[in-house]
């Protein structure tokens, strides 16, 4: 049985990723996955979980949102995963006075033809680096999650689809909140996983200062895996496998995080959804066509965390940052989730 | 909460109720042997069901699982009280605190009868009290296991327990065609659940799981054919070999003598009773009795009538429930000649606290009494095998039989007696049969002899003393006792008592020895004129009965200074013409008093006692059992392995049972409850040691990768996966079901490799993995994450 795609998106250009007939090797998948680690590895020391977490993103098809204090590496990240897999990068950096136009493009009277001509916007790549974007108006906002939603851009009448794989990492920073529009929770949903960096260790950190003295490091980064070789690998993590007792244990997960009494908001049914894609290509990562409870239990903290909100009275004496705390609901409700056994099973 | 037990259907439940039903009450019927009737089993089938349909009707009604054991014992409650709680209840179903005390006197009740009863045992009130509590309190755990843990195959645990049962009492054990039921009944229950499973899962499953039952995954019915056949074989085995080790167990002698502290509670050492209880310091009132015509007759509360060198004992004859008090067998021998008055004696027990009732010898009939009290054929002795004597209001009707010297000594052969009473053992040492040979041999007839045996035990050469006159262990009437008190001269009635039965079989008259109270002491206390006599522990004795053709069984004193010695058995008395034993001294006078009793001269008794030849039998029948019992989990762990290899073996859900087997071990070993899934167990159990050893690692890392591809794999790999997916699946698809086998034995070894000698013991013992299978039905996470 093969899995849904993205709802409504049947358009033509979807032909290079849709296309069934040669599905690369799970085992390939694998090898591939760990040769962009191992290669943005040598850019961002120590930072492996995070590096791995954004290589999940980009092959279940997510949007990946890095919450963390600046200058910790989450641009680097998104420009060497970027230029590893071959594919084209644009960055956002998102102000107050930033509009929806200097993202999605703007069309501009073409004196010689005479003609509106739209000139395409920093959104149309395969990845973009929306930093702070909560910094931005909500109205910037909503256009730039128009199109992660949609994967494609509308202006005056006409209809620009993006390239595919297209996925938005954005950043933003967690401490500081004067002047911000925090994004809102519909919005955070739309985002698969959410990940910190976190500082680098000591020796890492000093590593990082030798490397970088004279040049960016980026600029010997290789291109390790084509952008077809990427599109193959999102393919073949649409095929993996997800056996039902999987599936079960997906959504009682979610269902457990509705009915926590430390949460004011549970899971989504998108983000089933999307921990069910995420587990995807952590399987397919892995070298595995099917997905083990192993797999939701590894991602559920990245891909439910940001969508819950904890109850005041849970928040209790936590500070502003209930990050710590989710995390440890969530972990807890995995804990208490019973993994299902598989449908061949006696009893 | 466990998937499946919510998934049954209400007709899935009552269809594995009625199996569980089946079962118990045809388990039920092992008993039968055991006990006399059948209205006991009926009884127990109807509390069976009350407890099976009442726990399914409040199931339809949906009261929550949890709940539904503890609603099922008030249904036995409610049960019981209707059947046993009588007036003491409202309504005949709404028990008061008199029931419940009524419940606590038939439970004891029980105990008494259980320890006192031989096979078959009459179905008293208390028995069967205890027979329905048991069979309800077994049908809540049958039903708790096979309705809310889900393990039916667990079922057969309660149903053992009374399939085990006769095995321990009875030499042929249980009937085999029971057993052959009850291991039908057995797989009917499994059969049942497998059927009901696999209609549960095709109405609520999805295609897939459709699927998945019509490919045989589940319960493999030759699997738990083969379960439930080494279930019954274990239980034909564990009950032949009881059988073979146990020639004749009584129920008493397995279960221990019941009314711990009772005075003579089973006859077995009536002589250890009374030295300890002549010896005590002070006297310890028994009863009182109230005889309006001045009777003072001796009563008799057991009759040692078999002599086997050592000991005196009690020849043991089952309760006939038909022996009931209210007409008492005719006396022995007595014949129509001899004269008889008849007393009614009204007796009050207070303190004592005996299981044989304090009646004089003979008697006709006994009334008031409480409790089921039987007359033995023979000696006319009164046991109860469900009460005691505490606090019993009687009246007894005592036949005196006052033979005249004439009759007694116109007695012939003893013709109509058992020669069981003439019995003495071969090796009879010369001091009896000299001193034997020396009183008898000048008497014309038996009286003659008896009459100069006890004139010699009477005259002044001997003397009454609880001192003993030798070595410890004095407090009995075995052989060398009696020449040890034929040389020192010296003892009490238990001595006297012993030497004159000997010495009268060694002489050829029938003899026996009661076991009773001395007619006690007149108190000035008068009730409506009649004067009350008390009788105490310091009035315990011991006499011998010598048997006469035509009279029967007529009692003799021989022990100085006690009881009264009978008008005919005196010297001279009723005959001028011959004095048989001239030299014969006038005997004592009757004496009403007692012989002084110094409580710190107390004998060191014990030495001697009759416990002791059983005692090693006992205790090697309890050591049996006992390890029988220990060796049930070890045994059902090796049957769950053995089917779980089989299944590996046969490639029916090979995977699953492999990686079962794991972590069972591992669970054996403490290795449990770490991780949730098969991967995150394999994480945890790499890092041992025992796993070091890259071929037992790789060898659990096949074994992980198996069962997630049986349990999360796409189900096409299995079976019929197309062609490009085996290519792609080669490294890590299915394997030969023989090498699973190879990897689950190397893993396993690794595990039992790192674990301590004392782990391992415990392992086979106490397989903890058992334990785990029902806790995993509640939903609890354990190390293969069901």
């Amino acid at each position: 049985m093969s899995e849904v795609p993205f709802g409504g998106r049947t358009g033509p250009h979807d032909d290079a990723l849709d296309d069934a007939a040669s599905v690369m090797p799970i085992d390939e998948v694998g090898v591939l996955a760990a040769r962009v680690v191992a290669n943005v590895e040598t850019v961002i020391a120590g930072k492996r979980d995070a590096i791995t977490a954004a290589l999940t993103v980009l092959l279940a098809e997510g949007h990946l949102l890095i919450e963390d204090v600046p200058g910790v590496g989450k641009t680097m990240l998104a420009k060497a995963l970027a230029r590893s897999v071959g594919s084209t990068v644009n960055r956002i950096q998102f102000t107050p006075d930033l509009l929806p136009s200097d993202v999605t493009g703007v069309s501009v009277f073409d004196q010689a033809s005479r003609r509106f001509e739209f000139k395409r916007g920093p959104v149309f790549s395969n990845i973009v680096i929306g930093d702070e974007i909560n910094r931005a108006s909500p109205k910037t906002q909503a256009a730039l999650l128009e199109c992660m939603e949609e994967r494609q851009v509308t202006a005056d009448g006409t209809t620009y689809r993006l390239d595919l794989p297209f996925t938005v990492v954005a950043t933003q920073n967690p401490v500081e909140m004067e002047g911000t529009y925090p994004l809102p929770e519909a919005q955070r949903d739309r985002f698969m996983a959410r990940v910190s960096m976190g500082y680098p260790s000591a020796v890492d950190e000093l590593a990082m200062l030798s490397t970088r003295e004279t040049s960016s490091p980026l600029d010997r980064l290789d291109e390790v895996i084509t952008l077809d070789e990427l599109r193959g690998m999102i393919r073949a993590v649409r095929h993996v496998f997800t056996s039902q007792p999987v599936k079960e244990y997906a959504v009682e997960l979610a269902r457990a995080t509705r009915e926590d009494r430390q949460l004011r908001l549970g899971a989504s049914p998108r983000a089933t959804l999307q921990l069910i894609r995420a587990a995807k290509a952590h399987a397919a990562m892995h070298g595995r066509e099917f997905v083990l409870p192993d797999d939701i239990d590894a991602l559920a903290v990245a891909v439910l965390a940001h969508r819950l909100v904890p109850t005041s009275r849970a928040v209790g004496s936590h500070d502003r940052d209930s990050g710590p705390l989710i995390d440890a609901i969530v972990g807890r409700i995995i804990a208490q989730t019973p993994v299902p056994v598989g449908s061949a099973r006696r009893n | 909460m466990h998937p499946d037990s919510a998934a049954l259907t209400v007709r899935g439940r009552l269809a594995l109720t009625t199996a569980s039903f089946v079962l118990m009450v045809v388990a039920t019927m092992s008993l039968g042997p055991l006990i006399a009737g059948g209205g006991w089993w009926w009884l127990c089938a109807f509390v069976s069901a009350g407890v099976f349909f009442g726990g399914a009707g409040l199931r339809a009604l949906r009261v929550p699982a949890g709940l539904v054991p503890v609603l099922e014992g008030v249904v036995l409650l409610l049960l019981l009280t209707l059947l046993f709680g009588g007036s003491t209840s409202i309504a005949f179903l709404v028990p008061t605190p008199d029931t419940f005390a009524a419940f606590g006197e038939l439970f004891t009740g029980s105990q008494r009868t259980i320890a006192q009863q031989t096979v078959p045992a009459v179905a008293v009130p208390a028995l069967n009290f205890a027979l329905a509590l048991g069979v309800g309190a077994l049908s809540i755990m049958l039903d708790l296991l096979v309705q809310i843990a889900r393990v039916p195959a667990l079922a057969a645990v309660p149903a053992l327990v009374p399939v085990l049962i006769p095995g321990f009492l009875i030499e042929s054990g249980v009937d085999i065609p029971v057993l052959v039921a009850t291991a039908a009944a057995y797989l009917l229950l499994l059969r049942v659940d497998v059927r009901v499973m696999r209609r549960a899962r095709i109405e609520q499953g999805d295609d897939e799981d459709v699927a998945t039952v019509a490919a045989p995954k589940r319960v493999p019915v030759a699997s738990t054919l083969g379960a439930s056949l080494g279930v019954a074989a274990t239980g034909l085995v564990v009950a032949s070999l009881l059988t073979a080790s146990t020639p004749s167990i009584s129920t008493s002698l397995l279960l221990g003598n019941g009314s711990q502290g009772a005075l003579f509670a089973r006859g077995v050492s009536p002589f250890l009773d009374l030295g300890r209880d002549l010896r005590r310091p002070e006297a310890r009132p028994a009863f009182r009795y109230l005889a309006r015509d001045g009777d003072r007759p001796n009563f008799t509360l057991l009759t040692l009538d078999s002599f086997e060198g050592d000991v005196w004992a009690v020849t043991e004859s089952p309760v006939d429930g038909d022996n009931t008090v209210d007409a008492l067998g005719a006396p022995e021998g007595l014949g129509a000649d001899v004269e008889t008055s008849e007393h009614p004696i009204d007796v009050l027990v207070n303190e004592v606290r005996t299981t044989w009732l304090p009646v004089p010898y003979p008697s006709t009939r006994i009334e008031g009494l409480s409790g089921s009290w039987y007359w033995d054929d023979g000696p006319l002795t009164v046991r109860s095998v469900d009460t005691n004597t505490a606090g019993q209001r009687y009246e007894v009707t005592r036949l005196e039989v006052e033979p005249t010297v004439a009759q007694l000594r116109a007695a012939g052969d003893p013709r109509s007696v058992d020669p069981r009473f003439l019995e003495l053992p071969d090796e009879v040492p010369p001091i009896i049969s000299e001193t034997a040979a020396r009183l008898a041999g000048p008497a014309a007839t038996p009286y003659d002899a008896a009459v100069a045996i006890q004139a010699f035990l009477r005259s002044p050469d001997f003397e009454y003393s609880t001192e003993a006159p030798v070595e410890e262990g004095y407090d009995g009437g075995g052989f060398e006792v009696i020449a040890a008190f034929l040389e020192a001269k010296s003892g009490y009635c238990v001595h006297f008592a012993s030497t004159m039965a000997v010495l009268a079989r060694e002489a050829g008259i029938p003899s026996r020895i009661s076991v009773g109270y001395t007619s006690g002491t007149p108190t000035p206390e008068r009730i409506d004129g009649v004067q009350r006599v008390e009788v105490d522990s310091h009035d315990l004795h011991a006499w011998p009965e010598l048997y006469f053709e035509g009279v029967g069984w007529v009692p003799f004193e021989p022990t100085p200074g006690r009881g009264t010695v009978p008008e005919y058995s005196r010297p001279g008395a009723g005959q001028a013409q011959t004095s048989v034993l001239p030299t014969a001294p006038s005997s004592t006078a009757p004496s009403t008093g007692r012989p002084e009793l110094d409580p710190d001269r107390g004998l060191a008794g014990g030495a001697t006692d009759p416990l002791q030849n059983e005692a090693p039998l006992r205790a090697a029948v309890l050591l049996v059992v006992v390890l029988a019992l220990l060796l049930v989990p070890a045994g059902l762990r090796v049957l769950q392995r053995a089917s779980r290899r089989r299944r590996v073996r046969l490639g029916r859900g090979a995977a699953d049972a492999a990686w079962d087997e794991l972590s069972a071990t591992a669970g054996d070993l403490g290795v449990a409850g770490i991780g949730a899934t098969p991967r995150v167990f394999t994480a945890f159990l790499a890092s041992r040691p025992g796993f070091r050893d890259a071929e037992a690692l790789a060898a659990l890392v096949r074994l992980r990768d198996a069962v997630e591809r049986a349990r999360y794999g796409p189900a096409s790999d299995l079976a019929t996966g197309g062609d490009e997916q085996r290519a792609a699946n080669a490294a890590v698809g299915p394997r030969p079901d023989a090498a699973l086998l190879g990897d689950l034995d190397s893993a396993c070894r690794a595990l039992t490799r790192d674990a301590s000698v004392r782990d391992r013991v415990i392992a086979v013992l106490l397989p903890k993995s058992l334990a785990d299978r029902i806790r995993r039905a509640s939903g609890v996470r354990t190390a293969d994450g069901a």
